[in-house]
């Protein structure tokens, strides 16, 4: 992405005015050259990554920061950055690399929301621990459950403990901006901590606006940024240092202290360097941002973007006569208690509003601190107001500022508070408008259709299986109701089609987060005609075995009037099965008795096409993008199928809807195994016609592609046995893999003479792994 | 090009809305975009520029919203916009399900992207306080191998009064220049009749609608359930309940067509429908298991996005691929869930 770099004025008020509309007098002489864009907050983030030319990002996906990695990435293949960028095997493990990065003595970024920060919180005391800088981006979003993908704060209130230092950013101009005063501030020598940017996902994370960004060469910007420079690191084996020691009492309480210490001297550098940074880019930050609050009586305290939409009704207000204002902290770790004081010191009633409730504590977080601070000045006398607002992304528009001005002047008046703390914005409901079932329940005698016969031989114990024809399964009722909101052609739910046509009796499914449990369950509504639970998709597996184990033993306890006679799936996928690996193979190795089942659509679809460790080399994904200096991914495939195989669990499959009986016939097997002896891993390629760049009909087509050219082949391992159940090359089928890839969109660039060298790669691991299948399938000991 | 735009018409804060109202892969995000980098980047002015984001998935109902004002104002408010001086539709059909025209300005403009006339639209609450544009974007994109979105941006540049038809034309071909080379002939011909192509249907004071009696028209609608009502710990207990979700929308202008003449009931569409549309029949003979039948009856085009998948499956050239003709869907469809209430 390559920025606008015309030279349009914004018209005469940008003299005046910079993009952020914090007036400045003139351009000073120690101002970087910067140009106009009209950019959103990741955007900015990205850019700022780009320009700061951070040595290393480590990162993994996750709405709605996820654009920043995408924008950074496409920047990488155009060669207009040098940061070494490394996807995770999830948001733990992309701490992990930021962590070892930065011990590496180096500049380190990472960017993250929501699960994800959650999932790494071990990782951040670590590090603020062992005092080393980096930069984290959060573009806030709610924390499930239920999962929601849109902005509140209740993530970033997890973090507030974590001892790393957290700027706020109101505005896509202020995340540029205070990705840089983050990098200087960590890397200060009397500081040295990590530090998080945090901004409002899609409020913030994906509006577009005005902004400003720097010529990246200015030598004034280089000259702000300076070296990093830190007294130890694990890169200079002249000088030998033990990082993370075991430290007990008495020591650990001092390295605390040092913690706090670094605290107090980041709440003194941090004025300073907003004032050098408003040198370099002509754009002020304070501590604390008040607005219009020199003689307010009446003020609201709120985070981030929704401080933006409040100053609008403060100027409605202040029109009418009004003395209010609103405050909002540039800085929340340290926390600018002495600011706060003085902000607040003759407002008479304060609306503290709180983007996410800490539970039970009778206010949200920000009430608590900004009430802390308030105690500590005995002259203070504001009435404190708290309000939880906004979760889950629920917009808070001017409407909702000007209520809560209007209750505080009111309150002003009469010195009466009617409710301290509430929620606003909550919707009780009509009575009369309740749940209640809509469609019958499937039957166990509807979905027992016998149409699929399945045998032991008696000689191999394996399985023997036949099926009746397709059109005799087509009045079987579906487990998935239609209505749901998966993109045209689909191929996850063609595949779990006929998936269910191979399953009898009664199911209980179990969907990782995924586009398939995104586009299935949005509530209001679902399409699941059985009973399904979510879990995030690191932990799907083991949740799962919990309820298979509490079904069983229910069972054995005589809880049930009559054994309900559960099938438990699991159902993971988009990107195939990455982040839950850990417990999935813990699953396998306990082997209870389930069926998990993958779909592998080859990279993170349901967020917008990242790449996954089931993309295949060269692959295009919006993390692995073509270009001058990159040609999609890196690095080969995952082989999931053989992880699993290695835990000799009893059945292992590959299956693909362009082979529909082969699939069917598997399915049926699948769930005679997991009825009796224990775990079974399938795992089906999934057409995604919207990233794979097909036309929508192409599903069938594709598939089959990816099997005939060896790339994905069908076969199973049971009990230890590798058998090819359909094998392209005896019929007569196979096909080149560069034929396969020229179907799609995504791998088309391979075809070109300048990739030869990608391609050749592609084919001799496809080439590799085939051959090595046949052997097993030849050898019953492989 | 120093900025002497002025904006036609603005609210207290000064601001001039729109909202592009569409489905998920018509272009409604891009053509936003597009439109708010033109005002910034090529005219001066300030925009802010986002869209409804959800879980959603192609195909599926899709807001974009664009707020101008003066090159000196600042855009704080980050809130969507509600009340709305320009709406444009871009899929006709969502004037049936989305609240596409909810908190329209009175005397606002609204531009739908549509083949049909006035007097058979109207009857989905077209405002009367309001001036009314048609445009056949659809067929646009058609014809000049290109998409609805570019066709809507030259209708919106032309309707709103002030952007610059050249500023537009710019941004736009900047943004496609850098990922679609190919592509930005056909969309500057295809901006360039979208602009031009546009059709006045209704004034205000026409009396072809009736006189909207309210000033405006409604605002956010409230969840279905409540903390009083919904079950704790958010479970839906109305199993399969997307039943009733009419889908028609995501289709972008064609249908699957069953000729049961011609069918041999195999089940091969079946198997790879993923809206789960057809509906079967057994016909069962007491007397001879054998003779058990299994009839296609027909699509339930409630669900039918469009893929053709079926029709790509289909041996016997009982299903085709057709334009979608109003009314046909509707006229054709076939229940799958006649005996729940829908």
């Amino acid at each position: 992405m390559a920025l606008t770099t015309h030279k349009t004025r914004i018209g005469n008020d940008m003299k005046t005015t910079n993009a952020i509309g914090v007036r400045n007098k003139k351009t000073r002489k120690t101002e970087a050259r910067q140009v106009v864009a009209f950019k959103s907050g990741n955007e900015m983030a990205a850019l700022a990554g780009a320009h700061i030319n951070f040595h290393v990002m480590g990162f993994y996906p996750i709405t709605p920061s996820t654009e920043v990695a995408e924008t950074l990435d496409e920047m990488k293949a155009d060669g207009q950055h040098g940061i070494r960028m490394i996807a995770g095997d999830g948001e733990h493990g992309a701490a992990g690399i930021c962590y070892g990065a930065a011990v590496g003595g180096g500049r380190v970024l990472n960017v993250t929301s929501s699960q994800g920060i959650l999932y790494s919180l071990e990782q951040l005391p670590v590090q603020s621990g062992t005092r080393f800088p980096m930069v984290l981006n959060i573009a806030n979003r709610s924390v499930s459950g239920p999962l929601d993908i849109r902005g509140d704060h209740s993530d970033l209130y997890f973090v507030l403990n974590t001892g790393w230092i957290i700027l706020l950013a109101r505005s896509a101009q202020a995340v540029y901006d205070m990705n840089f005063i983050a990098v200087r501030i960590g890397e200060h020598p009397k500081i040295r901590l990590p530090v998080i940017v945090s901004y409002d996902g899609f409020f913030t994370s994906h509006q577009k606006r005005r902004v400003q960004v720097f010529d990246k060469d200015d030598a004034k910007v280089q000259r702000f940024l300076g070296k990093p420079d830190t007294p130890y690191h694990a890169l200079d084996p002249s000088r030998p240092v033990t990082f993370g020691p075991y430290m007990n009492d008495p020591d650990l309480i001092n390295n605390k202290y040092q913690g706090h210490l670094a605290f107090e001297a980041a709440l003194e550098e941090l004025p300073k360097l907003f004032k050098e940074y408003e040198q370099l880019s002509g754009r002020r930050y304070d501590m604390l941002e008040s607005y219009r609050m020199t003689d307010a009586e009446v003020a609201l305290f709120v985070l981030n973007s929704a401080a933006d939409t409040t100053k609008d009704v403060v100027d409605k207000l202040r029109k009418e006569g009004h003395k209010v204002g609103v405050v909002s902290p540039t800085v929340l770790r340290p926390f600018p208690i002495t600011q706060v004081q003085r902000a607040f010191k003759k407002v008479k009633v304060l609306v503290i509003g709180d983007r996410a409730d800490s539970y039970g504590s009778g206010g949200g977080n920000m009430a608590h601190e900004v009430k802390a601070a308030l105690k500590d000045d005995p002259d203070n006398h504001t009435i404190c107001i708290n309000r939880v607002y906004g979760l889950g992304g629920l917009d808070f528009y001017r409407e909702d500022a000007e209520a809560w001005f209007r209750m505080a002047l009111e309150t002003a008046r009469t010195g009466k508070v009617k409710k301290r703390f509430d929620y606003h914005g909550v919707t009780p409901g009509h009575p009369d408008v309740v749940m209640k079932p809509v469609l019958p329940p499937i039957t166990k005698e509807e979905t027992s259709h016998n149409l699929v016969h399945v045998e032991q031989d008696p000689d191999t114990g394996r399985l023997k299986v036949e099926m009746e024809p397709i059109h005799r399964f087509t009045t079987i009722p579906n487990r998935v109701a239609p209505g749901h909101g998966a993109c045209p052609g689909c191929g996850a739910f063609s595949s779990l089609r006929q998936f269910f046509m191979g399953i009898e009796g009664h199911v209980v499914v179990l969907f990782q987060t995924g586009c398939s449990m995104v586009v299935t369950t949005g509530y209001p509504f679902t399409s699941h005609r059985v009973t399904y639970v979510h879990n995030l998709f690191q932990n799907g597996a083991a949740t799962l075995s919990g309820l298979v184990e509490m079904y069983h033993e229910r069972v054995r306890r005589g809880e049930f009037h009559e054994d309900p006679d559960i099938t438990f799936v699991m159902v993971t996928g988009d990107g195939g099965m990455d982040i839950g690996m850990g417990p999935t193979i813990g699953t396998a190795n306990r082997n209870h008795r389930m069926i998990i089942l993958e779909y592998d659509n080859q990279a993170y679809m349901n967020t917008g096409a990242q790449l996954s460790y089931t993309t295949p080399l060269g692959h295009r994904t919006s993390t692995s993008s073509v270009g001058p200096q990159q040609t999609g991914k890196q690095y080969h495939h995952k082989d999931t199928l053989q992880i699993m195989a290695a835990t000799h669990i009893p059945y292992v499959f590959s299956a693909v809807e362009g082979y529909p009986q082969d699939f069917i016939k598997k399915a049926a097997k699948a769930q005679w195994y997991a009825k009796r002896e224990g775990l079974v891993y399938g795992k089906v390629l999934s057409f995604c016609p919207l990233n794979w760049r097909t036309d929508d009909d192409a599903g069938t087509l594709v598939t089959q592609a990816a099997v005939d050219s060896c790339f994905y082949p069908l076969y199973e391992v049971e009990k230890g046995k590798t058998t090819i159940t359909y094998d392209p090359e005896t019929v007569g089928r196979r096909m080149p893999l560069r034929d396969y890839l020229g179907m799609m969109g995504k791998t088309r660039h391979l075809l070109k003479d300048g990739n030869r060298s990608v391609l050749e790669s592609a084919e001799a691991e496809v080439e590799r792994r085939w051959r090595k299948l046949k052997a097993m399938h030849d050898h019953p000991l492989l | 090009m120093p900025s002497k735009t002025c904006l036609p018409i603005v609210d207290e804060f000064g601001f001039f809305e729109v909202r592009l109202d569409s489905i998920g892969g018509l272009g409604a995000h891009l053509a936003g975009q597009i439109l708010g980098e033109a005002a910034v980047i090529k005219m001066g002015l300030n925009a802010l520029h986002f869209s409804s984001y959800g879980s959603e998935k192609k195909g599926s109902p899709i807001k974009s919203f664009l707020r101008f004002a003066a090159p000196d104002r600042q855009i704080r408010s980050c809130s969507p916009v509600e009340r709305p001086h320009l709406v444009a539709v871009f899929h006709d059909a969502l004037l049936k399900t989305t609240g596409g025209l909810d908190g329209l300005r009175k005397d606002g403009t609204l531009i739908i992207n549509t083949r049909q006339t006035l007097e058979e639209l109207k009857a989905f609450g077209l405002p009367g306080n309001c001036r009314i544009y048609f445009i056949d974007a659809l067929a646009i994109a058609i014809e000049e191998k290109s998409r609805v979105n570019t066709a809507m941006m030259g209708a919106v540049t032309t309707a709103s009064g002030f952007l610059a038809p050249d500023a537009v034309l710019q941004a736009l071909s900047e943004t496609f220049a850098k990922k679609h080379p190919s592509a930005v002939v056909p969309n500057e011909r295809t901006f360039q009749r979208g602009l031009e192509e546009l059709e006045l249907v209704a004034e205000p004071s026409c009396d072809v609608i009736e006189e909207t009696k309210e000033d405006d028209m409604p605002l956010r609608p409230s969840p279905k359930f409540g903390y009083l009502t919904a079950p704790i710990g958010g479970c839906i207990t109305e199993a399969g309940s997307s039943y009733t979700r009419d889908l028609s929308a995501s289709r972008s202008g064609f249908l699957p067509v069953l000729d049961v003449e011609q069918c041999v009931h195999c089940g091969m569409c079946d198997i790879v429908c993923p809206d789960l549309c057809f509906v079967w029949k057994q016909e069962t003979s007491a007397s001879d298991d054998a003779l058990i039948k299994f009839r296609l009856e027909g699509i339930d085009y409630y669900y039918c996005k469009g893929c053709m998948r079926c029709v790509d499956s289909c041996p016997s050239g009982a299903l085709t691929r057709q334009a979608e003709e109003e009314g046909f869907a509707e006229r054709h469809r076939v229940v799958m869930f006649p005996e729940a209430k829908q």
